[in-house]
């Protein structure tokens, strides 16, 4: 029952992590179309942004977070200057290719930049553990599970009760209308890549403690973040998230109790059922078309 | 208050207008009729800023509109009431009216007067406020539409289509509500393949055929018309 315990909230943690991936793969899909296949390296550099300024840079926790969070946020602003806005009225597989030219550039950057060796991101609980009915748990992985709680709260209410999110939510829905209504769009548009980097960012800078901080981990990122939508439902929120703990979940508690070198089946596996049997996900569609 | 002068618009090589000439003035209703693929969607698309010009000029209060965006002119006061409705599918009706007001409204600033009015207009609507506009019926997503537009407090209102695809007692009951906007005073351009309602509303009319005007004149003329009663009033 520990063991059960401790296994349960590493799975939660790192399905935490993949949830927010998820999300900001998910909000970018509605608002903008566009399939990020750079979602998962977007992570790496939330991770790589903290190895900057809290390892490599030795500055204070507040400051390192926040100028971390800082890049990510300039950097989602310039993937919508750089790439989405060039490409946004050519077909969608060149879109695709842009996101993917721009994840391979941004692991080699990164690989050029800090190296082959991976980093180690110390968390701000490095070493503390509680109790919890014998079970012995990191309070990192309690503090990703409620920031993450947080952060799905806050988007909750920035998409339901701000006049921001609801007009985010009305250019995902149709763009064409959007702008008769004299919205600003492109600035609409610019913030919602804005966010999803930033989300990416938090997801770098949890993650980075529970791995190694290392270049090549953004793609075992995109594939989770990936499968984790499908299972929830392309394109929507609450599947996201409940996609991304299931992922994380399966992952920990599969290495635990049945293999670890099958951990990532049960995953890719009920992904390719989903794909099969439910191919709109959990949550399916909440928007339908009247007939 | 509206004026095109030898609009040219292409998609492509496709020539959609082709040199089109047009008033509008202050207070006046007027309607633009015509076949399906005549370009009047085209023309009202235009206007907003949503379709490139390729010749010709649009000015709005004797200033050009050419260089300015879609959203810079719903702050000048035009707004637009789009062919198929197109509401928000997954926001409830009260935020589909509450965005409209995005162009002139301060964060935080009061829309009561004007929502209040919409409901005034359209009942309906506000028994449906917290519905998702997927959710409404035909005619009700055409009231929607319109009411939308009001909320950009609109000096002119563009309508495409409001009787599309409504039972004929739905499309002549949103046209009631048209001519109730009209005697308010809003200065209204009407795009309508319903001829007969479109000319009973409206002060003036123009007919487009394949991208050109074919024939201009007051509503009460062009109703008189041989040429339009035969091609589009069916006697």
């Amino acid at each position: 029952m520990a063991d059960f315990i401790q296994l349960l909230m590493n799975g939660l943690a790192l399905g935490s992590v993949y949830a927010l991936a998820a999300i900001g793969f998910v909000i970018v899909y509605s608002a903008t179309g566009v399939v990020n296949f750079a979602a998962g390296q977007f992570v790496m550099l939330g991770t790589f942004a903290g190895v900057a300024t809290l390892v490599n840079g030795g500055w204070s926790l507040p400051a390192g977070y926040l100028g971390a969070l800082a890049a990510m946020a300039l950097f989602g602003a310039l993937f919508y200057a750089v790439v989405y806005l060039p490409l946004r009225n050519s077909p969608a597989v060149t879109m695709i290719i842009g996101t993917v030219a721009i994840g391979i550039t941004l692991q080699n950057a990164a690989l050029l930049g800090f190296g082959s060796w991976p980093f180690r991101l110390v968390s701000p609980f490095e070493g503390m553990t509680v109790d919890i009915a014998g079970a012995v748990v990191p309070v990192h992985a309690i503090a990703v599970v409620v920031t993450t709680a947080v952060l799905i709260g806050l988007l909750w209410l920035l998409f339901n009760r701000t006049t921001l999110g609801i007009a985010m939510r009305a250019v995902a829905q149709d763009l064409v209308a959007a702008r008769l209504m004299g919205l600003k769009v492109g600035a609409l548009l610019a913030f919602t890549w804005i966010l999803a980097a930033v989300l990416a960012g938090v997801a770098g800078l949890m993650l980075g403690p529970m791995w190694f901080a290392d270049v090549n981990m953004g793609d075992p990122i995109a594939l989770k973040a990936f499968a984790a939508t499908i299972i929830g439902g392309f394109g929507s929120l609450p599947g996201a998230i409940a996609g991304g703990l299931f992922v994380g979940l399966t992952e920990v508690l599969g290495a635990a109790y049945v293999s670890s070198a099958y951990k990532d089946l049960i995953a890719f596996g009920a992904m390719i059922l989903f794909l099969l049997l439910r191919p709109q996900g959990v949550f399916g569609e909440r928007i339908q078309d009247r007939g | 208050m509206l004026g095109c002068s030898d609009l040219t618009v292409a998609y492509g090589d496709i020539v959609a207008l082709h040199g089109v000439t047009l008033q509008v003035r202050a207070g006046e209703t007027v309607a633009l009729i015509g076949a399906n693929g005549a370009g009047k969607t085209t023309l009202l698309q235009t206007i907003s800023g949503l379709n490139k010009v390729r010749g010709g000029h649009i000015s709005f209060d004797g200033s050009p509109l050419d260089s300015l965006s879609c959203e810079r002119r719903v702050r000048l006061g035009i707004a637009h009431a789009p062919e198929g409705r197109r509401i928000f599918p997954g926001l409830t009706v009260e935020e589909n009216l509450v965005l409209a007001t995005s162009p002139w409204r301060p964060p935080g600033g009061r829309y009561g007067d004007e929502i209040a009015q919409v409901f005034e207009l359209f009942p309906r609507l506000k028994e449906r406020r917290r519905q998702l506009g997927w959710s409404l019926s035909g005619g009700e997503q055409q009231m929607l539409a319109i009411g939308r537009a009001l909320m950009a407090r609109p000096r002119l209102l563009l309508l495409d289509e409001p009787s599309l695809g409504l039972a004929p007692r739905l499309a002549e009951e949103v046209y009631e509500r048209v001519g109730r906007i009209r005697r308010s005073g809003l200065t209204i351009l009407v795009v309508e393949q319903n001829t007969v309602l479109a000319l009973a509303v409206a002060d003036r009319g123009y007919v487009l055929e394949t991208g050109r005007v074919v024939l201009e004149g007051a509503a009460a003329e062009l109703k008189r018309d041989p040429r339009v009663r035969e091609a589009y009033l069916g006697r």
